[in-house]
C-alpha cells in the first residue's frame, strides 16, 4: 500500500510539474485545431460524396469526434522512450537505481501524471473545435466512464511499449527510430486517421488483435458510441497486451541492468 | 548573375559534402534516421491508398494526384532541410544569440547560415519522395523531369517559408513556439488535396500559409504538363523565399549578440 502511494506520489508530482506550464503547453495545441479542420473538410467531402449518412457507423459529427479523441490520444504520448534511452547512454540510470523505488514503477507513476495532464489538455481543445465545427455528440455519464476504463488500460499499454523501446538503447546505437515507427505504427494501425471498421475486411480481425487498437481505436470508439460488450471485451484484450509487454518489460530490464558498469565520481 | 549563383552552388555542394561526412561518422544512426523517416512518410500513403480503396475518387483527385502531393511535398522539403538545414532551426539560433559567427565570414549571412547544418531525417524525407513517384505514379521522362524540377521550387518555398517564420525571433524573442505552430499547420496543409479548402481557407493557402504552391499549383502543372502552371509554381516559391530573406534582414537589425564562444570545425 504505501509502495503504491509512493508511485502515486510521483504521478501527481508530475502532473502538477505539467499544469505549471499550463500556458506553454496549450499554445502547442494550436496544431491539434489545425488538423481537426481538415480532417473536417475531408470527411465533409467524402460523406457528401458518399452519399452515405454513417461510415464505419458514425455519423459526421461522430466521426470528427472519433478523431478529435484519437488526436488527443497520440498528442499526449509522453517522450518516455526517449528519456529512458537518454538516462541509460548518460549512465543517469545508476543514480535512479540508488533510490529505495523500482524505476520501471517510478516511470509509469510520472508518465501517468504527466499524460493525463496533457490529454486532458488536448481533449479540452479538441472538444472544443469539435463543438465549434460539428456540434456536439450524445455523451452519456456510463459512456464517459466505459471511457475513462479504457483510456487507464491505453495509458498502461502504451508506457510498457516505450519504455521497452527506450531500454533498447542498452544495445542499441539509437532508438530514436524505433521509437518513430513505433508511434507511426500506432497511428495507422491503431486507427488514428481511419476507424477500423472503414479498413478493408479481411484485415479487421487482425487490428482487432494488435494491441495498437487499444490504445487508439478502443478508447475512442467507446467515447463516440459506448457499448458494455465493446468495453469488456477491449478490456480483456488491453489486459493480455498489458501482461505480454510487463513480461517483455521485465525481461530486458534485468538484462539490461546486468550491463550497467559504474564507475567512482 | 550566374556567376555568383554558380559559386553559392560550389559553396552548397562543399558543404553538403562536408556536412555529410560527419553524419556519416555515425553510419547505423544515420541509416536508421534515414530508413525511419522513409517509413513515417510510407505510413501516410498507406492511409490515403486504404482511404482511396474505400472512397475511389475524392472532387475529382485519385490516389495518384494525393501520392504526387506527399511525394511533391516530401522531396521538397527533404531537399531543403538536408541541405539548408539551419533554417528550421533558426528560432533558436536567433533567440539565443547564436548568430555571430556567421557575421564574421565574407560571405553573406543568411545564405550561408542555412548550409551550416544537415537534417539527417530529411534524406528520409526526399528519397520518400522521388521513391514513391517513380515507383506509384510511373511516370515518363518529361513528367519526371517536370516533377524533379517542381520538387525544387517546393524547396524553395520550404527555405523562404522557414527563414519567414524563424525570423518571428527576432521580433517575438523566444517565437520558437509561435514559428513551430505555424510550420506545423504549413507542413499539415502541404500534404493534404487542396480540393478540399474552398472561401477564406483557400486565400490563406496562397498567402499566410502558402501551401497552395505544394499542393495544387504544381498537381495542375503535372496533369497538363504545363509550363505555365510549373512557372506560376516557381514566381509562388520565389515571392515566398523574397518575403523571408526581407524579413529576416529587416529582423537582423535588431539582433543581439548571445556572447557565447562558439568553435566550428
Amino acid at each position: 500500500m504505501i509502495a503504491t502511494r509512493k508511485y502515486a506520489w510521483l504521478g501527481l508530482t508530475s502532473a502538477r510539474s505539467n499544469l505549471a506550464y499550463l500556458a506553454e503547453v496549450a499554445a502547442r495545441t494550436l496544431f491539434l485545431g489545425v488538423i481537426l479542420f481538415i480532417f473536417l473538410q475531408l470527411w465533409r467531402a467524402t460523406y457528401a460524396e458518399s452519399g452515405a449518412e454513417r461510415l464505419g457507423g458514425l455519423t459526421l459529427p461522430q466521426m470528427l469526434w472519433y478523431l478529435a479523441i484519437t488526436e488527443a490520444i497520440i498528442l499526449s504520448a509522453p517522450r518516455v522512450s526517449h528519456e529512458v534511452d537518454q538516462e541509460v547512454r548518460t549512465g543517469a540510470l545508476a543514480v535512479q537505481l540508488v533510490r529505495p523505488l523500482s524505476y520501471p514503477l517510478a516511470r509509469l507513476g510520472m508518465t501517468l501524471g504527466e499524460r493525463l495532464v496533457r490529454f486532458a489538455l488536448n481533449a479540452g481543445v479538441g472538444a472544443l473545435v469539435a463543438l465549434v465545427l460539428v456540434g456536439p455528440v450524445p455523451i452519456a455519464p456510463q459512456g464517459l466512464a466505459m471511457f475513462a476504463a479504457a483510456l487507464l488500460g491505453a495509458f498502461v499499454l502504451d508506457f510498457l511499449a516505450l519504455f521497452l523501446v527506450g531500454l533498447g538503447a542498452f544495445w542499441m546505437e539509437d532508438t530514436s527510430g524505433l521509437a518513430l515507427i513505433y508511434s507511426r505504427l500506432t497511428m495507422i494501425l491503431g486507427g488514428m486517421l481511419l476507424p477500423l471498421e472503414l479498413f478493408p475486411e479481411a484485415v479487421q480481425p487482425l487490428l482487432r488483435a494488435l494491441p495498437f487498437a487499444g490504445i487508439v481505436y478502443g478508447p475512442a470508439r467507446l467515447f463516440v458510441r459506448p457499448d458494455a460488450a465493446f468495453l469488456a471485451d477491449l478490456l480483456v484484450r488491453q489486459g493480455v497486451a498489458v501482461a505480454v509487454f510487463a513480461l517483455a518489460v521485465a525481461a530486458v530490464y534485468r538484462a539490461g541492468i546486468g550491463r550497467i558498469h559504474a564507475n567512482g565520481g | 548573375m550566374l556567376k555568383p549563383a554558380l559559386r553559392y552552388l560550389k559553396l552548397a555542394a562543399a558543404y553538403t559534402r562536408l556536412n555529410l561526412r560527419a553524419q556519416l561518422e555515425y553510419r547505423a544512426a544515420f541509416v536508421s534516421q534515414v530508413a525511419a523517416m522513409f517509413l513515417n512518410d510510407a505510413v501516410w500513403v498507406v492511409f490515403w491508398v486504404l482511404f482511396f480503396t474505400r472512397f475511389p475518387v475524392l472532387r475529382g483527385w485519385t490516389v495518384e494526384d494525393v501520392i504526387t502531393v506527399w511525394a511533391l511535398a516530401a522531396a521538397g522539403f527533404g531537399l531543403a532541410n538536408a541541405i539548408w538545414g539551419n533554417a528550421m532551426p533558426l528560432p533558436g539560433l536567433i533567440a539565443q544569440g547564436q548568430l555571430d559567427v556567421w557575421m564574421l565570414y565574407p560571405r553573406e549571412v543568411l545564405s550561408h547560415l542555412l548550409l551550416g547544418r544537415m537534417s539527417v531525417t530529411s534524406w528520409g524525407d526526399a528519397l520518400f519522395g522521388y521513391v514513391v513517384y517513380i515507383a506509384f505514379v510511373r511516370p515518363d521522362a518529361a513528367h519526371l523531369a517536370l516533377f524533379v524540377a517542381l520538387t525544387l521550387s517546393v524547396a524553395l518555398l520550404f527555405i523562404g517559408f522557414s527563414v519567414l517564420s524563424g525570423s518571428l525571433s527576432f521580433f517575438l524573442g523566444h517565437g520558437g513556439d509561435l514559428a513551430d505552430q505555424w510550420r506545423n499547420a504549413m507542413i499539415a496543409f502541404s500534404t493534404y488535396p487542396a480540393v478540399l479548402f474552398d472561401g477564406a481557407v483557400k486565400v490563406l493557402l496562397y498567402t499566410l500559409i502558402p501551401a497552395g504552391f505544394v499542393t495544387y499549383v504544381p498537381i495542375v502543372a503535372l496533369q497538363r504538363l504545363s509550363l505555365a502552371d510549373a512557372a506560376l509554381a516557381l514566381a509562388g516559391s520565389v515571392a515566398v523565399l523574397a518575403v523571408g530573406v526581407a524579413v529576416f534582414y529587416l529582423g537582423l537589425r535588431r539582433y543581439e549578440s548571445g556572447n557565447l564562444t562558439e568553435m566550428r570545425g
